[in-house]
């Protein structure tokens, strides 16, 4: 069992490791939004915010960490006015070519059920709700950071 | 991932009890939907109502359960959250699947009562 260690170190800041998993990376998320939804993060931020932070983990998941069996994710989130800053901090792989992917393109017009995508619509999630969007590898670290805010 | 069916006359019409369809339980969706699915021969009816939260792989799964029911059977799906229906959005996958406010007007736009 993970349980996501979580210290709060003052009201709006949240500092979390997460065992690098799908199911502890939903666990996170769930406590961390309740969290937050008791502080007084309104929806309007909480929604995009779950959304890109899962987003980024389970790419983290599974891309830079596929050859691991076991590694770690650590997660800051500040609240900073009315909008939420987040980095994200791993040991796994660096991103191919050091950068971050594009957003895909999809052609939904007229397509055949069978060619509908299954796959490839996180980093257009990502791209289309963060702001600020950073990543670099330093360290042996992979560092990605973004910020959310209400016209996420 | 507890998804519940029933079927009103070709419908079938399966409503999905957990909050999130996410990464760590795409792939039970996608299992669980194509038993369900697999004595049916209409259209189905996928009621989103308890779902809070779905994301690229849930809606992945979703994709998948559309595929599974092939270019003869429609997936249809009805009472999307705010966060659901923003993805949806966001991705344009809302110009893919049929969508309903309410599993009562998803039925109504076939000619079908809710079942009593």
């Amino acid at each position: 069992m993970s349980t996501p260690n979580i210290e709060n170190r003052q009201p709006g800041s949240h500092e979390i490791g997460v065992v690098a998993n799908p199911n502890a990376v939903s666990d996170a998320l769930v406590k961390l939004c309740r969290d937050l939804a008791v502080q007084g993060t309104p929806a309007e931020l909480l929604v995009p915010l779950e959304l890109v932070l899962a987003e980024v983990m389970n790419n983290i998941v599974e891309h830079a960490y596929s050859d691991h069996s076991t590694g770690e994710i650590a997660v800051e989130v500040n609240l900073e006015g009315p909008s939420v800053r987040c980095r994200l901090r791993d040991q796994g792989q660096a991103m191919p070519g050091l950068q971050l992917p594009r957003e895909k393109e999809f052609n939904l017009a007229n397509i055949a059920v069978e060619d509908l995508p299954e796959g490839g619509f996180g980093w257009s999630l990502i791209h289309s709700l963060a702001y600020d969007l950073e990543y670099e590898r330093k360290d042996g670290e992979n560092r990605t950071s973004f910020r959310i805010d209400l016209a996420s | 991932m507890d998804i519940s069916s029933e079927t009103i006359g070709t419908i079938t019409l399966l409503k999905v009890n957990s909050e999130r369809i996410d990464a760590a339980a795409a792939i039970q969706f996608k299992d669980k939907f194509r038993d369900l699915i697999r004595d049916g021969s209409g259209n189905a009816i996928l009621d989103l109502n308890q779902v809070a939260f779905l994301d690229s792989s849930g809606l992945g799964a979703v994709v998948a359960a559309r595929k599974i029911l092939g270019e003869g059977r429609q997936l249809e799906l009805a009472s999307l959250s705010p966060a659901v229906d923003k993805v949806m959005k966001l991705t344009r996958m809302n110009t893919v699947f049929p969508i309903h406010s309410s599993v009562e007007e998803a039925l109504a736009s076939h000619g079908v009562a809710p079942a009593a």
